[in-house]
């Protein structure tokens, strides 16, 4: 993720922020490009850039991104609130104009085709979109209307997708009466009634509860075994962890690192993580730690020992060998993989939940926040 | 003092949002001053000019003294220091002139007797659809008559028959019914939904863009539609005013079609162009007051003075009023509401056009 001196010219968005999604892209590939080289990669983004411009500020949204998602993954845009996924996702889905740089979406432009890509993609939004007033059944059926499944076929999906969701006993009920958990479902698989080729979900469990989240989750891995291609965005680390194939950093606007859970674990130099609760903490039994080959780092801490090593688990042994040597009491011992929020840490050095981010989008009362 | 300090905080935190928008604050201040002109004008505005036909009983139309004199005498006839009350136009058979008072054309005939003997009556014609010229009217030739020394009898003819204030003010409210349920129920909810980002939602689904205008605007319509049907139903049965014909009753339905269409496709470009709440309900509120007052739904508009009668010619509330008025009161046709017709087409197709590229506008 270089480019800084060979990007594109930008153009000029309108000075509210607000883009003209109508915008020719100026530096928009040949369109047979998209058309062509399809292959395993579903997604294809080529030095992608948005800058809004306000009076006061411009802001560089998503920053000069290339990378590819490949067809029946669980893709998943990890990075703190403004990072810019929800711009990114928006460019995808037909929503934005790029300033610079294209995008395949399957075989079609994002700039060239934006009407063949709406009818492959299904996108639940961030905020919710359904109409509480409305049974789950009616919220389904209009929806299968705008995208244009045929009326014989449609009440046979409705009451297979309430299935799917476990909502067909509330088919007709308003969407008012159900909990987050089940609004979420809801809209979901309001966005799969096409059989879409790929799901953008935009923070699918934002404001969940842990049951809830579950849920949603395993919903997201079932469309999944349906061959769907699914990109969703997040900022908890566990979800990414739990359900995605590959994940990307996106950091201010930028493509920081882009890999699988384990591969991305493995860029942190320093190993598995071992805490050691114990009573007394003594300088020889520190020394003694240090000196194990495997063994990184040692940091004594309050009633505590923080160790970092190579193969954590095979070091174990060794540890508690010179706890006896010592003497020393052993309280309590926990030994953890890094984490993906440990990743994020090392890679960017702030913390993935950090609220003071800048917000990657102007201050614009028609956008939500990323 | 802690009780003062939440109280200060609260206080100052509603002050700040209260000035933090001028565009809401501009319109809650100019709303009792355009009251108080547009009221005060519209309502207590002296009637002048109000077009009368004058003519001579015959044959054989020989002009009599009294004819003569009564005509220079209506012409000059004022209120104190006002500009003369009638406009009086000189017809020469009374078919004519009677024709001119069913076309509206005139608010009334003055039929002056063959002969000048006081036993021979002025027959005096009125058009009783309107509120407040045919007392004035009457008024105003008794006064003629008195002033000249001719004390013949006045015969007053109501050409529509008695209509009571609740009447003609009936059908006015049918124009506010559609303005109203389509400002404010249709506009607030299609922010609303933008807000929600329901419409992007649209976006991202095959669905045309012309679509989504159209169907937005048909139920805004339907929904207008219904409303002014109602309140003409239920004011018919309030007020005792009933139809006369199938046919007035699908002209009526026509004209409130019509209407509806192009309010709503208004409300779509005003409730596109204002994303707040707020801004979009003052501007509605403003709009409500000004054409509603200038509708003639509440009092004549030859009462208003002539830079609030201007506002009338590009309201779409007063062809609508007087189309309906034309039609349920007095029982016009198409030939006589044509003008207002093609009037309220102009401002629908208009609003449609407008409607579109705002709305486009807010999706791009």
């Amino acid at each position: 993720m270089s480019g800084q001196e060979n990007r594109k010219p930008v153009q000029e968005d309108s000075p509210t922020g607000i883009p003209d999604i109508s915008m020719k892209n100026p530096v928009s590939a040949d369109p047979r490009v998209c058309a062509t080289s399809s292959g395993e990669s579903i997604i294809r983004i080529d030095h992608l850039t948005k800058i809004f411009r306000d009076k006061n500020r411009t802001v560089t949204a998503v920053d000069d991104v290339t990378f590819d998602v490949k067809r029946g993954e669980i893709f998943g845009l990890l990075g703190p609130n403004g990072a810019g996924k929800s711009t990114l996702i928006r460019i995808l889905t037909t929503l934005l104009a790029p300033t610079s740089g294209t995008a395949c979406v399957d075989t079609y432009d994002i700039s060239e085709n934006p009407e063949q890509i709406r009818s492959i993609i299904g996108v639940c939004p961030q905020n919710s979109t359904l109409d509480v007033e409305l049974t789950a059944y009616d919220n389904l059926e209009f929806y299968g209307k705008l995208v244009n499944i045929r009326d014989e076929i449609l009440d046979e999906r409705i009451y297979e997708l309430l299935a799917m969701a476990d909502l067909r006993d509330r088919a007709q009920a308003p969407v008012g009466t159900f909990s987050g958990g089940m609004k979420r479902k809801l809209e979901i698989v309001r966005a799969f009634i096409h059989h879409p080729l790929i799901l953008f979900l935009d923070e699918p469990t934002i404001g969940l509860d842990p049951e809830s989240r579950r849920e949603v989750w395993h919903q997201i891995t079932r469309l999944n075994d349906e061959k769907t291609t699914i990109i969703l965005t997040t900022h908890y680390m566990d979800e990414a962890e739990k359900l995605c194939n590959r994940i990307a950093f996106v950091d201010k606007g930028k493509l920081i690192s882009l890999d699988t859970l384990d591969n991305l674990k493995r860029l942190i130099p320093s190993g598995d993580i071992i805490e050691i609760g114990c009573g007394e903490i003594t300088d020889p039994l520190i020394s003694e730690l240090s000196a194990i080959p495997q063994i990184i780092s040692v940091a004594a801490k309050k009633q505590k020992i923080e160790v970092r090593a190579r193969n954590g688990t095979q070091v174990m042994p060794v540890i508690y060998a010179i706890f006896e040597k010592f003497s020393v009491n052993m309280t309590s011992i926990s030994i953890r993989a890094p984490s993906l929020e440990d990743v994020f840490i090392y890679l960017t050095g702030r913390k993935l939940d950090d609220g003071n981010n800048e917000s990657a989008q102007p201050a614009n009362g028609r956008r939500r926040g990323t | 003092m802690t009780m003062i300090r939440g109280a200060m905080a609260i206080f100052k935190r509603d002050f700040r949002k209260f000035l933090g928008n001028p565009f809401v604050l501009m319109f809650t201040l100019l709303m009792p001053i355009m009251y108080l002109v547009v009221f005060g004008n519209a309502m207590g505005g002296t009637i002048t000019h109000v077009p009368v036909g004058v003519v001579q009983e015959g044959p054989p139309f020989n002009e009599t003294p009294l004819f003569i004199n009564g005509v220079v005498a209506l012409r000059h006839f004022s209120q104190a220091d006002n500009p003369p009350l009638f406009d009086v136009t000189v017809y020469t058979s009374e078919d004519n002139a009677k024709k001119a008072l069913a076309d509206a054309k005139i608010s009334g005939v003055v039929v002056f007797p063959s002969e000048v003997s006081s036993d021979h009556a002025v027959r005096l014609y009125v058009d009783s659809s309107d509120y407040m010229t045919p007392t004035m009217i009457e008024s105003g030739v008794r006064g003629v008559l008195q002033g000249l020394g001719a004390y013949n009898l006045v015969l007053v003819s109501r050409i529509y028959g008695d209509i009571k204030y609740i009447q003609f003010f009936g059908v006015g409210v049918i124009v506010m019914a559609i303005f109203m349920t389509t400002m404010m129920g249709g506009g607030i909810a299609l922010i609303k939904d933008r807000e929600m980002g329901i419409h992007e939602g649209y976006l991202v689904t095959p669905v045309k863009r012309t679509s989504i205008i159209v169907g937005m605007i048909s139920s805004g319509t339907v929904r207008a539609f219904l409303a002014g049907l109602i309140i003409f139903i239920v004011g018919a049965l309030i007020t005792g005013v009933m139809i006369q014909s199938m046919e007035d009753f699908l002209l009526v339905l026509l004209v409130i079609f019509i209407a509806s269409i192009g309010v709503t496709s208004l409300m779509v470009s005003i409730a596109s162009r204002f994303s707040n709440q707020q801004e979009y309900a003052s501007v509605t509120a403003f709009l409500n007051l000004i054409l509603f007052m200038t509708s003639g739904a509440f009092y004549p508009t030859i009462g208003m003075p002539d830079w609030l009668r201007w506002i009338t010619v590009i309201n779409p509330e007063w062809y609508t009023v007087h189309a309906l008025r034309s039609i349920i009161l007095r029982g016009q046709g198409l030939a006589v509401i044509m003008p207002d017709l093609i009037a309220l087409l102009i401002f629908s197709a208009f609003a449609i056009l407008l409607g579109i590229t705002t709305y486009r506008r807010t999706l791009e």
